[in-house]
């Protein structure tokens, strides 16, 4: 079932959102010489600059206890209780969106290590429109080179039997997650509910995880903005203070506002997909799900089996990427 | 609390990438060990302020004309966020109800494309013009200064030498709007207007008129040829981008207050002859002899249809529109059963959801449905029970909603095909009357008859009274019969094979099947016809008002008052309105027959006329180019951009260049602009979501609906004084400056009548706004919004300073002429962005009954008897009243054709990432996404013409072999583009995509006050084929036209390839 898509991800990672342009701009700040494509320039540093160490027993040796101390809850501090909101009466034939909101609401009544937040996938209903891209973007103020949730697409067959195939690939919030390990600063772990954060105020920028991961899950926050390249003249036109205010406003990551000031986190961080934390502690949908106008992405509490994502997750067309690599993610897709 | 490394970090983190990795890297290690516990995590410590409703405003996105319902977050008095608005059935399958509490609306987040999303760059692009650009070189050569507002707007208004400063312009007076504004009287207007347009029509004798007139002959563009209008019309105000609320206030402006008749839109470069098709097979007999306009978009019931054919357009991209189809569209394939087939040369996003992909033949539209009808007719396959109601009682005896014109009998006359038999034709009734068989004997019939049933003969063909006659469905049938499944195909580019497996399967679901279009088959010379045998698809199985099939949508309510709301503005009568008279620049709405150049000169007219269309956008400025009617003075461009959009736009060029054919050009624009480039004054409009609007939706809305934009931030405009106000330069004070300076009625003080000012954009958005809040009739109005509700609506606007926002003013705009203060209900509106019917009631409807909840309930016309009575300006031969197959011919009747040198077919598509012109060269997200467009062909057609994928190559023409756009002053731009070999395409077919090629939108280098800004490269990325495609050979200075729906042509060229 799902060879296709493991081609595709490993053969067509055109998902970073990264122009040569901007390719150049990375170019200029690190000083390194590049044309390659932003694959290559990440393999480059992983493999061969850091590949080495990953290797390195001090860093495997030490990372999985912390991990696992981690994966308890201990330090999560959930005394406040949710407090739910009334939404609209349930009617027939109402969106999806509704329901799932419903699903999310029961699950945060209960205690974190009760619920396990799963993604699912509609490629049957992905339309490869890259709305959930540029919204997740939008939403954590993703800088040039960073994107947590590409759409990798890809033409298959020949004419006249021709096929577009494409693929959402956030991060998989695996439960057996090869980034974690890795790390040598445990600034990453698995929260008790599933999903798997990166501390940003641990983060060191090593980088190790972006190369551990086999979904490519994670990039690197160079420090950019997507105004970097355009000329200044407030007295003629906006100007890039007015311009770049967008940019640098708060973005709420985990359990934090973040603003990108000097060299401050989440610049020099690895980043990725965190489920849009700070929307589902609040009783609201992570934004690709909503925003998704082939209503393609579900989420929800797989432990409840009352909820849209364990139906879709039941479904016999349902599968997960590379399950061979045993990372048990918790996205699924449906074919 | 940061550890020691995290600190640290910036150096570390370069000292780590550029030397010494191996070490830093454990050294990083081992700090971070220490640092076990950091702060805990958890919903406790989560601040998320983008919930809540005092930082949320709703608006309207128009990225692109689907104008989607948005909900916009604010912090800090910055958009930082855009997501869909839940209470609109744009964005949520079904919305959630107009009551909801806004507090949880807020809460709730919809759907919305990815270039919506990115509207945050538009606002937000570096180079976005704040404040008034004076044209400071040549025309074109992209050198400004900036000059204060008021000043813009005495030297546009006053006119004079305003570019003595310029070498070569030392001495060119130039004419400003007060100087064109020969005719303000309101009542000479008035006592002329008939007058003149009776001489057109040859019913008034010129020595008669100007007689009658002698007082005010001074006023008329030519004396000699009254039906011209007034010197007023050559004031030409052309929008590209601009609907409902904008339009109507801009109308007011150039018509009413100004006396100009030429203000029109883009929509022929859009889609025109798909709307001109459904008004015209939708249109309604009305006693006297006229047919009364009564819609314009129809499609498909996406969320009750089991088989949806989608003619080159499809549910993700373009189209009417991507939010609101993709999520009907993929669950019902994904869940309901559906089947969709997509007709397109191009494999496009649609097509991947497709249960087959037909890769027509660009333009052969028509013969695929014609291949499809005879097939239908062949196999029995036509619906004839719903066919065979000839008026409103048969249908209404059948259970049906709507009926057709199948039966009716169409009267041949020695040209052929004429106009509908009358009943007093045969001595059988009234000339209101139609005529149908019954049993081969002729009845007389009324159409609108809700009594007497009548039901016909469908395949009739006879002489009556001596009078040839044949039933509509018999000509209809005889026209499908005229060509073998075999030449058809032919036509089609496809096989029989290929037609008979689409028709056979679409035939299946009987009422449940529907044919769907938008832009690909109607830009065409033979678009029209291509969109009326689409139509037919429909008629012919009988799916009007079903569940399932062809649908009118829910409709809105009615924001220009027309229904009873507080303010009149459709009738908007204000003291001293003028009656703006004269054939427009472009003859849309005009018959040439009519006109003192068809009196004077008779066929072939220099250019067309187009009775039946309007916003016939590509005939502007070649129209001044021949000075045809008559010259422009002074242009004026809003948020459009004819030199880069139109096909053959660079022909245009010359003109804009040439003071003589244009003196004055004023743009309106939120960027220098491909086309505001070559303006002699750049006024900043505001962007979207600063402003004000009201447009519709779509028919796939299948309940009734209304969506309102208001602003969201501060305008990032300059702020300026207009009627003593402090407010925002943008196009409505724009508009009310000049209307300060020149003194126009309907303006200032006493705007909308007695103690109603018109001085702020407000003063006329609230009102629509007060409207639809009001509803349509007694009782429908929206409740008043409480304390909590006023409360939440000052809040989530306290980051605007009183230049856009004051309560106390906002309530007296929302006041009516009687004192009565709609402003309650209108801040319900305004704090949810939309409001809607009750959902339940189409689900309930669904469960009830077959037909949809909102129905058409009138007649479908297979004959236009108004078009089959125009004539073609060039040949004076009557145009088919049943839609037909025809080849490419431009206005002289010459054949579109291929060549060695220029084999390829040239068609071209959106991303949905990317509108016409805007979008993807200033937001930096879509770019990210999309950085350049490429010059796609079939894997097949590269390989034989030797090009590789990743090859750049230029696109040639015979009309423009050196395959470049010409810039005048600012050189010339080759259309090279990257070649990328898809499987996905028709072999022989060169496909590009909108949005990319700029020149402008500061991609290059300008100067502005003496000094160089540099530009941003990676906007010019890409290109734009449209300077590579057909000159008309009789028109000599523009592009293909669809003469009837008036539609640009941009799918029947052909181009070729050279290495780059």
């Amino acid at each position: 079932m799902s060879e296709l898509y493991t081609d595709i991800l490993k053969n067509n990672f055109k998902g970073v959102a990264m122009s040569k342009e901007e390719l150049s701009r990375v170019d200029e700040k690190l000083t390194l010489e590049t044309d390659e494509s932003r694959r290559d320039f990440l393999d480059k540093f992983s493999k061969g600059i850091f590949g080495g160490l990953i290797a390195s027993g001090v860093v495997n040796a030490l990372a999985p206890v912390q991990a696992k101390a981690k994966m308890d809850g201990s330090n999560l501090n959930f005394s406040e209780p949710f407090k739910p909101f009334d939404l609209p009466p349930e009617t027939p034939g109402e969106d999806g969106i509704l329901r799932m909101m419903r699903d999310i609401q029961r699950a945060l009544k209960k205690p974190i290590e009760q619920r396990h937040w799963k993604m699912v996938i509609d490629l049957r209903k992905c339309v490869g429109c890259d709305a959930c891209s540029v919204s997740c973007a939008a939403e954590n103020k993703l800088p040039p080179g960073v994107i947590y949730r590409p759409v990798i697409q890809q033409e298959i067959g020949s004419y006249p039997n021709v096929g577009h195939v494409t693929l959402p690939r956030p991060c998989m919030h695996c439960d057996e997650p090869p980034c974690v390990p890795v790390c040598p600063a445990e600034a990453t772990w698995k929260r008790p509910d599933g999903i798997v954060i990166v501390d940003y105020d641990q983060c060191i920028g090593c980088r190790y995880c972006l190369n551990a991961c086999p979904y490519d899950a994670r990039t690197f926050d160079f420090g950019m903005e997507y105004i970097d390249g355009a000329a200044d003249a407030p007295k003629v036109f906006l100007g890039k203070e007015k311009a770049g205010k967008y940019e640098t406003e708060a973005s709420y990551e985990y359990e934090k506002e973040w603003k990108r000031e000097g060299e401050e986190s989440p610049i020099g961080n690895a980043r990725k997909c965190h489920f849009c934390i700070p929307r589902i502690e609040k009783g609201m949908l992570p934004e690709c799900v909503v925003t998704c106008i082939g209503r393609a992405t579900y989420f929800g509490d797989g432990n409840d089996p009352q909820s849209l994502v364990s139906e879709l997750i039941a479904l016999p067309n349902a599968f997960r990427l590379k399950e061979e690599v045993g990372t048990h993610p918790s996205v699924y897709y449906i074919k | 609390m940061k550890n020691e490394i995290a600190k640290n970090k910036p150096m570390d983190r370069r000292g780590f990438l550029k030397t010494s990795a191996l070490l830093g890297g454990s050294a990083a290690c081992l700090g971070a060990v220490e640092k076990i516990n950091g702060e805990g995590f958890g919903r406790d410590k989560i601040n998320y302020p983008l919930n809540d409703a005092k930082n949320v405003i709703y608006s309207v996105c128009l990225q692109c004309h689907t104008a989607c319902p948005i909900k916009v977050k604010i912090e800090n008095g910055v958009a930082v966020k855009i997501d869909g608005n839940p209470y609109s059935i744009q964005n949520m399958n079904s919305p959630i109800p107009t009551s909801t509490d806004i507090e949880v609306g807020a809460k709730i987040d919809a759907g919305i494309c990815p270039k919506g999303q990115a509207g945050i760059q538009t606002i937000y692009d570096p180079y976005r013009v704040v404040k008034v650009l004076k044209r400071d070189g040549k025309r074109g050569e992209n050198k400004w200064k900036v000059i204060p507002f008021d000043q813009a707007v005495t030297e546009v208004v006053e006119g004079g030498k305003l570019f003595a400063n310029i070498p070569g312009e030392e001495n060119r007076v130039v004419e400003g709007l007060r100087q064109v504004r020969v005719l303000k009287d309101a009542k000479v207007a008035k006592a002329m207007a008939s007058d003149a347009m009776n001489v057109g029509k040859g019913k008034m004798s010129l020595a008669d008129f100007k007689a009658k007139h002698a007082a005010h002959l001074d006023v008329l563009i030519d004396p000699d040829q009254p039906d011209l209008g007034p010197k007023n019309n050559q004031f030409l105000m052309l929008a590209g981008r601009m609907e409902h609320g904008r339009k109507e206030l801009a109308k007011r402006w150039q018509r009413g207050a100004y006396g100009s008749n030429n203000f029109m839109e883009h929509t022929t470069v859009c889609e025109q002859s798909h709307h001109i098709a459904y008004k015209q097979v939708t249109s309604q007999y009305v006693d006297g002899g006229k047919w009364k306009i009564v819609s314009e978009h129809m499609k498909p019931d996406f969320r009750n249809a089991r088989f949806v054919i989608f003619f080159g357009t499809g549910f993700v991209e373009a189209n009417f529109g991507p939010p609101i189809m993709a999520n009907l569209v993929t669950n019902a394939v994904t869940n309901e059963g559906c089947k969709v087939a997509v007709v397109d040369p191009r494999f496009s996003k649609s097509a991947a959801k497709a249960w087959q992909w037909v890769p027509v033949r660009p333009g052969g539209d028509a013969a695929l449905i014609y291949g499809m009808i005879r097939w239908m007719f062949e196999n029995d396959k036509i619906n004839k029970e719903f066919l065979v109601n000839a008026n409103k009682a048969a249908a209404k005896k059948a259970n049906e909603e709507s009926w057709t014109s199948a039966t009716h009998l169409i009267a041949y006359d020695k040209e052929g095909p004429a106009k509908k038999l009358r009943a007093s034709d045969l001595g059988i009734g009234t000339s209101d009357q139609f005529v149908t068989t019954v049993d081969g004997k002729p009845v007389a019939v009324n159409t609108n008859d809700k009594l007497n049933p009548i039901v016909g003969d469908l395949f009739f063909k006879g002489e009556l009274n001596g009078i040839k006659v044949k039933s509509e469905l018999y000509m209809v049938k005889e026209y499908a019969l005229s060509k073998s499944m075999d030449e058809w195909a032919k036509e089609a580019g496809l096989s029989v094979k290929e037609i008979v497996k689409l028709v056979r399967e679409y035939t299946k679901y009987g009422r449940q099947a529907g044919a769907e279009m938008y832009r690909g088959p109607v830009q065409h010379t033979n678009g029209y016809f291509n969109g009326m045998a689409v139509i037919y698809l429909n008629m012919l199985v009988g799916n009007i008002d079903y569940n399932g099939g062809l649908i009118k949508g829910g409709g809105h309510y009615h924001e220009d008052g027309s229904k009873g709301g507080p303010f009149n503005l459709k009738k908007d009568v204000f003291a001293g309105k003028t009656k703006a008279f004269g054939h427009k620049i472009t003859r849309e709405g005009s018959y040439y027959e009519h006109s003192s150049y068809f009196q004077k000169n008779g066929y072939p007219a220099k250019r067309p006329w187009f009775p039946h269309t309007g916003n016939v956008y590509q005939e502007a400025i070649p129209s001044m180019d021949d000075a045809y009617p008559y010259g422009v003075k002074i242009l004026m461009t809003i948020m459009g951009t004819p030199l880069l959009s139109n096909p053959a736009a660079q022909m245009s060029m010359k003109t804009i260049l040439d003071f003589k054919k244009t003196p004055l050009y004023i743009a309106n624009d939120v960027a220098i602009g491909e086309t505001s480039m070559f303006a002699d004054y750049i006024f900043p409009d505001y962007a979207i979501w600063e402003r004000w609007g009201t447009p519709h939706v779509p028919p796939s809305a299948v309940t009734k609906m209304s969506k309102f934009r208001q602003p969201t931030i501060e305008p990032l405009t300059d702020v300026v004084s207009v009627f003593g106000e402090e407010q925002h330069i943008g196009f409505e004070s724009m508009l009310l400056a000049f209307a300060e300076k020149l003194g126009l009625p309907g303006f200032g003080d006493d705007g909308f009548g007695k103690g109603m000012p018109f001085k702020r954009v407000e003063d006329w958005y609230l009102k629509l706004a007060a409207n639809i809040a009001a509803g349509d009739h007694k009782g429908d109005a929206l409740p008043q919004a409480d304390e909590k509700e006023i409360k939440i609506f000052k809040e989530a606007r306290r980051h605007m300073t009183s230049a856009t926002f004051d309560f106390g003013r906002w309530a007296k705009a929302c006041t009516d002429a009687n004192g009565k203060s709609w402003f309650k209900e209108t801040i319900y509106l305004l704090n949810r962005g939309a409001r809607g019917e009750d959902f339940t009631k189409y689900t309930k409807n669904v469960e009830n009954s077959d037909k949809i909840l909102h129905k058409f309930g009138k007649m479908f016309n297979f004959y236009c008897e108004k078009v089959a009575n125009t004539r073609h300006s060039y040949t004076g031969k009557k145009f088919s009243g049943i839609s037909r197959y025809n080849p490419a011919i431009d206005y002289a009747g010459k054949e579109v054709v291929g060549s060695s040198a220029y084999p390829l077919k040239s068609i071209t598509y959106k991303p949905i990432t990317g509108g016409q012109a805007r979008t993807q060269a200033v937001d930096y997200w879509l770019q990210a996404i999309m950085p350049e467009n490429t010059i796609d062909l079939n894997t097949q057609t590269a390989l034989e013409m030797g090009f590789k994928d990743g090859d750049m190559a230029k696109i040639v023409s015979a009309d423009n072999p050196e395959g470049v756009w010409d810039l005048g002053p600012s050189g010339k731009k080759p259309m090279i583009g990257k070649i990328r070999t898809v499987e996905g395409l028709k072999p022989g077919v060169l496909n590009t995509s909108w949005s990319f090629g700029h020149w402008a939108y500061c991609a290059r280098d300008i100067v502005v006050d003496g000094k160089v800004i540099k530009g941003e490269k990676s906007r010019e990325a890409g290109i734009c084929s449209n300077a590579a495609l057909t000159v008309d050979s009789g028109l000599k200075n523009s592009t293909l036209e669809d003469l009837i729906g008036g539609s640009a042509v941009f799918y029947d060229s052909f181009v070729g390839l050279v290495k780059a």
